[in-house]
């Protein structure tokens, strides 16, 4: 209980604030639309499972927006040029996985700093796009929004499938050998080094998978429309690192797991809606998001220092 | 540093120096727009980038991303990130144009202020991490959303401040002694965060502190009181990077410098200041603005650029490249030293793994 009491908190948080909306906005509760939200914030799901890992390695990528935007483009071109859906989903995830490799290769092999170098590739990915691109959008063909299942059976394919690939991940994080050496990467790379684990292939594999990730959500976004937007993706590094460490991963690497993730990104999801069902302003949506990241890095400060004394 | 290089001063280590390099890369890249980027026009006027207003026009634009590189330098030297800077350059646009239309205080009366919620922004940032011992990175990437979305909710996200007097748009728009107004305002502050930084002991002490935080505690120095000024320093250039801001475009809206944050990096990082803390120059940070400003606007004079309208692409792309090659030159130093102490093996260790 206290080892995960900042998991539990976040969760907390959340059941007051679904049980505030449940005594003062009750129209917050139809089955339609609150399955509308939960798809809508699936690929960032995704999204925000990669991007844990890749905090608990003590790394950062906030690349992830225009690696998305290029992911997104790039599917929707090909499906739009008639490739079949069940070879555009690996081609995608196989674009996203080649931009995590260079990622990657920058940081693991060279040892750059994570942050600069993938604040450099966010900027060079996104404006390449603009420039081939001139913000067009991408008519998707029929039969490619909601895999063409219709839209009920497709919105449960899409939440079933991202939450596979966070049970998958979760578990695996906590029970498998690769996913301890994440942590132990994250918590002392030279102390894992010793311990016989490659601090750099691991970091590595993980900014491919982040990658891979993003082409996986890439893909669940753009069924979601007729039409692929080229900035669908712009602003979802924030998204997702304020869901992550809301959600009790730390920064500092080492330490969280991505229940406590999912819980976070639930919370912050459920701003939007709350405002508006609530009648405040939603100009203050980014304000308050602000103002749950600072409480929640003020939150782990403060414990820290409880731990220290 | 050691001292058989404080024993060879002189020409040889001048032109050594990483500041060097940069500046005949920026020359060179001048020259290159020079030739390419101006063109006669019909009635034999000489348009494009060797013209004088279009010098003026770059100094005017690198005064707003120049004062934000110049308030990161010191933060970043000290080992720490502030990547909040453009929202709260957002946010003072914003209380700055509130202050004086809504509040009908007077233009300095108003500036005052909003330099002082500038300290008080950066005094936020500076409390989360010195008394919390937070990491700058992920408290400044919170300030940076409650930055920018307070300014939003203040403005609900439509109102625009315009109908400045032109007094004020002086500062922005005019002249003195033949240089734009703001660019005595930029060398004035850059004058003052070069003295702090490189002749003070204050300011030496960010190095130390940036070097190792332990080591520069042991020394004696006040840690936590140190890393606190350069925060709050920051919010105060930031305040005044805004109000040139919007003197120089009449206006305050709740999105001004969206994005500048990556171009004042970019500029000191560029300028040969270590992301990792302990070593930067004033002077190398001046040339990198310098270098992507030139960049920015001789890229938009270029007649091919000019054909498929792609400056703003154009820009931000060759920016992130260059980013990305002075990160991958910045540990060509670190591989010629090692590699320097494998050809002596003083010591039978084995090869170690480079990790």
């Amino acid at each position: 209980m206290k080892l995960y009491f900042r998991e539990v908190s976040v969760a907390v948080a959340l059941v007051v604030l679904l049980g505030a909306l449940a005594i003062f906005a009750p129209a917050f509760y139809q089955p339609q639309p609150l399955l509308s939200l939960l798809t809508r914030e699936m690929p960032t799901l995704v999204v925000a499972c990669g991007a844990a890992l890749v905090i608990i390695t003590r790394q950062i990528d906030i690349s992830v927006g225009s690696m998305f935007s290029v992911c997104s483009v790039c599917a929707g071109l090909l499906a739009a040029s008639g490739w079949p859906l069940v070879a555009v989903l690996p081609a995608s995830v196989a674009i996203g996985a080649v931009m995590g490799v260079f990622n990657g290769a920058l940081v693991a092999g060279l040892g750059l700093p994570s942050i600069v170098v993938t604040l450099a590739t966010m900027v060079t990915l996104r404006q390449s796009l603009n420039l081939m691109r001139q913000g067009e959008f991408v008519n998707l063909p029929d039969g490619v929004q909601w895999f063409g299942l219709g839209q009920f059976a497709g919105q449960w394919t899409i939440v079933g499938a991202a939450l596979l690939v966070l049970a998958a991940l979760g578990l695996g994080m906590r029970h498998l050998a690769v996913g301890r050496f994440v942590y132990a990467v994250g918590s002392n790379a030279e102390a894992a080094r010793l311990a016989g684990v490659r601090p750099r292939l691991v970091t590595f594999l993980v900014f491919v998978l982040m990658g891979a990730l993003t082409g996986l959500a890439a893909m669940m976004n753009i069924v979601q429309s007729p039409q692929v937007q080229p900035l669908s993706g712009a602003g979802l590094e924030l998204k997702v690192i304020a869901a992550v460490v809301v959600g009790g991963v730390a920064i500092s690497g080492g330490r969280g797991n991505l229940w406590g993730a999912f819980a976070g990104l639930l919370l912050l999801a459920c701003v939007s809606p709350a405002l508006t069902h609530l009648r405040i302003e939603a100009y203050w949506e980014k304000a308050i998001q602000g103002a749950i990241i600072l409480l929640a890095v003020v939150a782990d400060g403060v414990r820290m220092r409880k731990e220290k004394s | 540093m050691n001292s058989g290089e404080s024993r060879r001063p002189g020409w040889k280590s001048l032109l050594l120096r990483y500041e060097t390099l940069l500046f005949v890369v920026l020359v060179a890249e001048w020259l290159l727009f020079y030739h390419f980027g101006t063109t006669t026009n019909r009635r034999g006027i000489v348009v494009g980038f060797g013209t004088m207003d279009r010098q003026f026009d770059i100094l005017r634009h690198s005064c707003e991303i120049g004062l934000l590189a110049l308030a990161l330098t010191p933060v970043i030297i000290t080992a720490g990130i502030d990547l909040s800077v453009a929202s709260l350059l957002g946010l003072c646009a914003i209380l700055f144009g509130k202050f004086h239309f809504d509040a009908g205080m007077p233009i300095p009366i108003a500036i005052a202020l909003t330099l002082a919620c500038g300290c008080t922004g950066g005094a936020l940032n500076a409390a989360l991490i010195t008394t919390l011992r937070l990491p700058p990175l992920i408290v400044t990437l919170g300030t940076y959303s409650l930055f920018r979305g307070l300014a939003e909710a203040i403005t609900h996200g439509a109102v625009t401040y315009t109908g400045f007097p032109s007094s004020f748009l002086a500062l922005g728009q005019g002249r003195l002694l033949g240089l734009p107004v703001q660019a005595w305002v930029f060398l004035g502050i850059a004058a003052g965060v070069w003295l702090l930084v490189h002749r003070t002991v204050h300011g030496r002490s960010y190095r130390a502190i940036g070097f190792s935080p332990e080591g520069a505690r042991f020394a004696g120095i006040p840690v936590g009181r140190r890393l606190a000024t350069a925060y709050v320093l920051a919010g105060l250039i930031v305040a005044a990077a805004a109000i040139i801001y919007t003197a120089r475009l009449g206006q305050a809206k709740a999105d001004a410098g969206m994005g500048y944050e990556l171009f004042a990096i970019t500029a000191v990082v560029l300028g040969g200041t270590s992301i990792f803390g302990g070593t930067g120059s004033i002077a190398g940070t001046l040339l990198g603005v310098a270098a992507i400003a030139v960049l920015k606007n001789g890229l938009a004079t270029l007649p091919v650029v000019i054909r498929m309208n792609a400056a703003e692409e154009m820009s931000g792309l060759m920016t992130g490249a260059l980013l990305l090659v002075a990160l991958t030159g910045s540990i060509v130093p670190g591989l010629l030293s090692k590699l320097r102490a494998r050809r002596q093996p003083a010591s039978p260790t084995p090869v170690q793994d480079p990790a």
